[in-house]
This record gives structure tokens, C-alpha cells and sequence, in this order.
């Protein structure tokens, strides 16, 4: 259709009703997040950001109004990764010091909302103690049993308290026995180095906060006595290498090829007394035996 | 009792002249249509020969017909847990190329060619696929010993000869021949029906023809596995399998099948059986020497005055119990025991009968001579060119007595009627050796009459198919009559 037509014709507010439609289905539960910016805070901000707790995966929020203009901040609440992105030399430090990790860009966030979150981290900095200060997580040393434990949890064969999802159906770590983990999401090797410690990585999964984990785990928190054993779980295969993909597909394709050839194997025995050519192998048959006399 | 009526056929193999004549008939009328190029519904092996499609009779490989399992009738190619796993792969299905890729010729070419020192040839090419094909194979590769060495000396009813038989069939100036017509025997236990996964093959009430319904049929195959005489075909155009229909719309209208009307040689015989259908399973479960005694005990007397009782009882017409009196294949099945089932021992209860041909008589030729081998007029029954145990496995499931009979009767027939018009045998040994051969003089002059000098109503006693009765099941006849057309025209088609 040529351009002006299109112009001229209806297309557009149906576009608009769909992309109408879309908004309705999606932003009812985006303003249930929004009501209260604590809850808010706590769901979304708290696994990396403390409030006079230090620094986590994220920094610590104390003061940042004082540190850095409220219009920045909101801009950069609202979409990170294109703050990041636009080459802003105040966010690639953050990320320098975060070791590269990017602050996930949350689902339905407006700037009204961002304002919220920055009034709330105001007036709590101003508080003596912070109610956000961290998450209180034990600190006594791990035991190899922890490891084992963590190992189970982390494969599924120990399910979770709350009903989450084993780590393993979207997660794998290098070295785990019989058809590893899952390639759907990162491979979690070494996660504790990545997302620096123990603490940030235990304060982390207390709630976790990307799009995906929170969608999977916000039903079904993982219990602090779990994230225990899976943290040092995790601290133990930090020394195994993460394998290299490209091996990985290559390993892939061949166990896949093997597989189909000792499928076909069996076919072929299985069904071996099957009726095979008759006239062009007696044919055959006849003519060698003529060759021989 | 329960009687039913079956239109039955006896093919009289001493008088087949192998012309093919049958195979043409049927090709015009059923099968020059796309995708059953390679069907012969009717055609006529060279024996010795591997037939068509190559060695059929052999059910090692081709697992058709029934086998008794621990006092069981069981499908030999299938059952219901193997209907369900081998539904996409038969393993028991012939090839194409066990029938022969059917071909033509590319004829433009001979009047395309360019101008040049050769003449131009008409290529083959597959009715298949349209490509140039090398011809390997054809529905009749072996006919008259053709490739003897590959085909004949390959022929399953070979089994139990000894090499001596074997080298003596095969020898130069010795080797014989004879031809075996086959279409579908319409058994009375048909493996096709009893394979069939969608129920589409069905034995038709009133007169017993095999039939594979074209709408219920799924092309799943079975038939054509199951069928040990491998008279069910896959049509590759249309996705449904077909067989021999024994001109069913003929036989409606009063006339004879193709093959049969066709047929030069006059060796087809048709006519009613009455049989005991309550003895059917019974009777297939009979050690294989058993089989043709038990097979001619299902064939009732239609004279028998319980057996009109019971036929009229079951709803057969009196015309159709009066056909099956004048019957030809009653005289020849039950009376005179001439006729015998092929390969009994595949269990199905084929009712298509054959007389065994008597062999060539064995002639030495001298410096100007020729002379008979054997002393009498005819050659002794036991010294047949063609060895009795090949006919045996063919005709008597591997046991030699039956076809002995039917041959000695024969051969007694003939010396009678060659003592009676040309005298150069005394009449005496003549009675003697009818005697011998538990035949009468009455019934040796009945088997000469039906044998030379048979009618075509003789031969054709084909009872009136009473189709009404079979439609007032359904709804009233007058009513169909004017409320039923041709009905509408519906070629078959693949899927539902």
C-alpha cells in the first residue's frame, strides 16, 4: 500500500487499540508494585542496594541525592541500560565498580515512581538507622556439609521450602554430573566472584531482583536458611572453570549425533528380520554364484 | 450347519496354452489406471518360476497367510500388538521392485530426432516417475523359463527335490514347463480381512467375493502383507489398496468375469459351493495333510436335502441353491476330486481350484525316429516330467497323494476315450485302469465332456446375485429403483 494511504487510512488507531490493549494487560500489577515506595524498595532495590549498610552488588544509597542531582538519578532509575549506553561517564564508573554488572532496568518503572523510590532513600538517610540498612544473614563460616546441601538445593534433588524451581532446570555450573544444567540462563560457576562476595551474592538472593528471577522467585521467596548452603555451594566451584560454550555446542552436537546413529543401530536390529528386497538380491545372489563356477 | 453360498472357480491347468489372453482382459477393464500400472489382478506364471511378484509362494520372506501357534490360527505377518507398532513400517511389505517398476516408452523421440546416420530408439521410462529407467524386471521377467538360472531353478515349490530331479527339470531336451493362472482365490479365511487395521476388506454375504471397501480403507498395507498369495495391491495414486473384484458387476448382470469370458484355452470353470461356514475355523486348524480333505468337507451337497433345508433356512435363494447343483466346480471339487487348492498349507481356504496338468509325455529321438520313453500310450503317473513332489508342494501342501489321484484319474479318462474313438488301446485296460483310478465309466465320460466339449454354460453357472434382497436389508427395492441413480461418481482419494 503506498505511503499516503496508509496515512489516510484506519490503520493507525487500530494500531493504538492494540497497543492500548497491551498497556491494560500489563500496567494493573506495575501500579500494585508502585503503592508503597518501601515495598517497593524492598522488592526491588534491597538484594543490591543498602541504605548506610555499605556497598553490595550496587552501591549504598546513603545520601546519593547529595551526591548526585535528582533529574539524573530518576533518568537513570527509569532505564539504565540506555544511561549506560549513552556513553555518561558518571554511570560507567558505577558500572566499573559494580565488576560490570548492569543494573536491571525494572518492568513498569515511570518517573513518578523513580521519584518516590529517591523521596523514600532521602528520608531514610536521614534516619540514624536505616530500616534498609541489610539483610541480617548468618555469618558463621561454611562446612563441607553446607556445600552438599547447597549441591542438592542447587539440582533439585533437595526441593525448595517455598516451591520455587530447582537451580539447575534454567542454571548450570561447570561439572555437574549426567546432562548438567539448564542453558536457558547464565552459568553460575563462578556468580559469587561476579557479584562480589558472599554478602552481596546471600543479600541478593534474599529477593532477587532481575525481571526474570523476580517473575520466578518473587511467589516463592528462596528461605534464608537455603541461600546459606547455595551461597556456599556456589563459593565451592569457584575454582572448576566455566566451560567454554563453543565446546559445549560442539559436545552437544556430537552426543546428538551419536544418539541418532545408536537409535538407528537398534531400529535396525529390532526390526531386522524385516522383508528386505527380494527379486534384486536373488538377482544378485545368482549372478555371484555364476561368477564362482 | 450354517450355509453359505460361494461363487467358486476351477481352473484346468492341462489345458492353459499361457497366452496371456486372461492378464489383457483384466488389465482393459480394472487396472491401465494411474497408479495400478503394476497391478495384475489376473496374471499367469511359468512353472517353474518365481511369479509375481518374485517368489510369493516363499512366506519366510513375505510372512503371508496363517500359521498354527500352539493350536492358534495366527496372522503370520501381523497381530493386534504389532498392528499397532508396525502401523508406519510394515516390515513384511513388498517392494516395488519385488513386482517390477512398470514402465512405457518415450515415443516423441522417434519422431523428435534430428536427422543423423542412426535409427532413433523410443527410450523407457518409468510410468512412475517419468525418468529413463533401465528395465530390470517385468510381471512376467521368467514366462516360458526366461532366465531359468536365476528365476525357475529359484521357484519355493522346488523344496524337498533331489538334486537328481532337480538337474533331470532343468536339462537340456528334458526341461518342462507349465503355466499357472492366478487371480484372488476369494478364501473362505482371508489373512487380508483378518490384517485389515480399518476394516475395510470384507467377504461380500451373498456370494462370498473379497472386497476392500475404497472409502474405509486407510492404505495402511496390511492386506497386502497378509495376503499370502499376494492378490492385494497398493495404489500409489490414490493411497487405498485394490484387488480383484471377480468382476462383481459382471457376475450381477448374468455375465461371466473378463478372464474367464476371455479365456482362449476354455480352463475356467465357475459356479456355486454351498459350505458349512460353522467348520471354517476348525477345519484351517487341520494338520497339513488333513487340509484338502477337511477343505472338500466344507463344500456341502447341494442335493442333500438337509443342506437345501439349512441354505433356504440361512435365506439363500432356490435359484442359487438350484445353481449351486448344476455347479461345475461341485463336480470337479467334490465329485470327481480332481481339483485341488493351491498352497492349502497357507491355512486361508482359497476357493479357487486347479486341475493338475499331466505332464508332456518323455521322447527320445533317435537317428529318424522319435520315441516314447514309456511302454503304455501315456507316461507312468510317478516317472511326470515335472517331479510329483513340485506338484505336490503346490497343489498338496507337500504331500503327494491327492495330485496322484487326480492324476492317474486323468490319465485314466484319456486312455478310456482313446480306447473308445481311435481303438488302438484295448478297451479292457482302459477299464482297468478307470478302475484303478476310482472312476466310472459314467463319470469318465462326464469329465470328458466337461473337460472338451464344455459350453459357455457349462463352464459359467453363475446363479442370479439377487440384489434386491441384499438392498431390502436397507429400504424398500422399488423404492431404490427409482429413488437411485448410478449415484454420484467418486473417484477414491487419499485420507478420510
Amino acid at each position: 500500500m503506498p505511503q499516503h494511504l496508509i496515512e489516510r487510512s484506519n490503520v493507525f488507531p487500530k494500531n493504538k487499540l492494540l497497543a492500548g490493549m497491551i498497556v491494560f494487560l500489563l500496567v494493573p500489577p506495575m501500579q500494585l508494585v508502585a503503592q508503597d515506595p518501601a515495598t517497593d524498595y524492598r522488592q526491588n532495590c534491597m538484594s543490591c542496594h543498602t541504605i548506610g549498610g555499605g556497598r553490595l552488588t550496587g552501591p549504598d544509597l546513603k545520601d546519593v541525592t547529595k551526591r548526585k542531582d535528582g533529574t539524573w538519578l530518576a533518568k537513570f532509575l527509569v532505564d539504565p541500560k540506555a544511561v549506560i549506553d549513552s556513553g555518561d561517564p558518571y554511570a560507567r564508573q558505577l558500572v566499573e565498580e559494580s565488576r560490570g554488572v548492569i543494573m536491571p532496568t525494572l518492568p513498569g518503572m515511570t518517573p513518578q515512581r523513580a521519584q518516590s523510590l529517591l523521596d523514600l532513600i532521602d528520608a531514610e538517610s536521614k534516619l540514624e538507622k536505616s530500616q534498609f540498612q541489610g539483610v541480617k544473614l548468618s555469618e558463621r563460616p561454611f562446612t563441607p556439609e553446607d556445600i552438599v546441601v547447597g549441591q542438592r538445593l542447587f539440582v533439585g534433588t533437595a526441593k525448595l521450602k517455598n516451591g520455587g524451581p530447582a537451580c539447575n532446570s534454567c542454571h548450570n555450573v561447570h561439572g555437574l554430573s549426567g546432562f548438567g544444567g539448564g542453558g536457558l540462563a547464565p552459568d553460575l560457576t563462578t556468580v559469587m566472584e561476579r557479584y562480589g562476595g558472599r554478602k552481596t551474592l546471600s543479600t541478593w538472593l534474599t529477593a532477587p531482583a532481575t525481571p526474570t528471577m523476580q517473575s520466578v522467585f518473587k511467589p516463592h521467596p528462596l528461605d534464608p536458611e537455603e541461600v546459606l548452603p547455595l551461597v556456599a555451594y556456589f563459593q565451592s566451584t569457584l575454582q572448576r572453570n566455566p566451560e567454554d560454550p563453543s565446546t559445549a555446542r560442539l559436545n552437544f552436537v556430537l552426543v546428538g549425533l551419536a544418539g541418532a546413529l545408536l537409535v538407528l543401530a537398534l531400529f535396525d536390529l529390532i526390526w531386522n528380520n524385516r522383508l528386505k528386497s527380494v527379486r534384486r538380491a536373488l538377482v544378485r545372489e545368482k549372478r555371484l554364484e555364476a561368477v564362482h563356477e | 450347519m450354517n450355509v453359505r453360498s460361494q461363487i467358486s472357480m476351477v481352473f484346468h491347468l492341462d489345458k492353459c496354452i499361457g497366452c496371456h489372453t486372461c492378464s489383457i482382459a483384466c488389465k482393459n477393464i480394472w487396472t491401465d489406471r494411474k497408479g495400478t500400472e503394476y497391478m495384475w489382478w489376473n496374471n499367469v506364471e511359468t512353472k517353474p518360476g518365481t511369479g509375481f511378484p518374485t517368489k510369493w509362494e516363499d512366506q519366510e520372506k513375505y510372512r503371508g497367510g496363517w500359521e498354527l501357534k500352539e493350536g492358534n490360527l495366527r496372522l503370520k505377518s501381523t497381530s493386534k500388538a504389532k498392528t499397532v507398532t508396525n502401523i508406519f513400517h510394515n516390515p513384511s511389505m513388498p517392494s516395488m521392485d519385488d513386482y517390477y517398476e512398470p514402465w512405457t516408452y518415450k515415443y516423441d523421440e522417434l519422431f523428435n530426432a534430428p536427422e543423423g546416420p542412426d535409427q532413433p530408439t523410443a527410450r523407457p521410462i518409468s510410468m512412475v516417475t517419468g525418468e529413463y529407467i533401465n528395465v530390470e524386471a517385468g510381471p512376467n521377467w521368467d514366462d516360458d523359463l526366461g532366465g531359468s538360472p536365476v528365476y525357475a531353478e529359484s521357484d519355493p515349490n522346488l523344496k524337498g527335490l533331489t538334486e537328481d530331479q532337480r538337474q533331470q527339470l532343468f536339462a537340456i531336451e528334458r526341461l518342462v514347463f507349465f503355466y499357472f493362472p492366478r487371480i484372488c482365490n476369494h478364501c473362505l479365511n482371508p489373512s487380508c480381512v483378518a490384517a485389515c487395521p480399518s476394516g475395510a476388506l470384507y467377504k461380500r454375504g451373498e456370494d462370498g467375493i473379497v472386497l476392500i471397501d475404497q472409502k474405509r480403507c486407510r492404505g495402511w498395507r496390511a492386506c497386502v502383507a497378509a495376503c499370502p498369495y499376494k492378490k492385494t495391491f497398493y495404489n500409489w495414486s490414490t493411497g487405498k489398496s485394490e484387488k480383484c473384484v471377480l468382476c462383481y458387476p459382471r457376475l450381477e448382470t448374468g455375465q461371466a468375469p473378463a478372464c474367464f469370458h476371455s479365456c482362449v484355452g476354455r480352463i475356467r470353470y465357475l459356479g456355486v459351493l454351498l459350505y458349512d461356514a460353522d467348520r471354517i475355523e476348525e477345519v484351517a486348524k487341520l494338520r497339513d495333510e488333513q487340509l484338502i480333505d477337511g477343505h472338500r468337507s466344507l463344500v456341502l451337497n447341494p442335493h442333500d436335502p438337509a443342506v437345501i433345508a439349512a441354505a433356504r433356512a440361512n435365506g439363500i435363494h432356490d435359484s442359487v441353491i438350484e445353481s449351486a447343483q448344476a455347479s461345475p466346480v461341485y463336480k470337479f471339487v467334490k465329485e470327481w476330486k480332481l481339483a485341488l487348492p493351491p498352497h492349502i498349507e497357507f491355512r486361508t481356504m482359497p476357493m479357487l481350484y486347479y486341475v493338475p496338468p499331466m505332464s508332456p509325455v518323455m521322447a527320445n529321438r533317435g537317428d529318424d525316429t522319435v520315441s516314447s520313453v514309456s511302454g503304455e500310450f501315456f507316461h507312468d503317473i510317478e516317472d511326470s516330467r515335472v517331479p510329483l513332489q513340485f506338484m505336490a508342494n503346490l497343489f498338496g501342501a507337500g504331500h503327494q497323494g491327492k495330485v496322484v489321484y487326480a492324476l492317474k484319474k486323468q490319465k485314466a479318462v484319456r486312455t478310456y476315450r482313446r480306447a473308445k474313438t481311435v481303438g488302438d488301446i484295448p478297451m479292457e485296460t482302459a477299464e482297468k485302469m478307470l478302475r484303478e483310478a476310482d472312476c466310472s465309466i459314467e463319470q469318465a465320460e462326464a469329465v470328458y465332456n466337461l473337460t472338451s466339449l464344455c459350453t459357455f454354460e457349462d463352464r459359467f453357472v453363475i446363479p442370479p446375485m439377487h440384489r434386491e434382497e441384499a438392498i431390502e436389508m436397507m429400504r424398500d427395492p422399488a423404492e431404490h429403483k427409482t429413488a437411485v441413480g448410478f449415484g454420484f461418481m467418486e473417484p477414491p482419494k487419499r485420507g478420510l
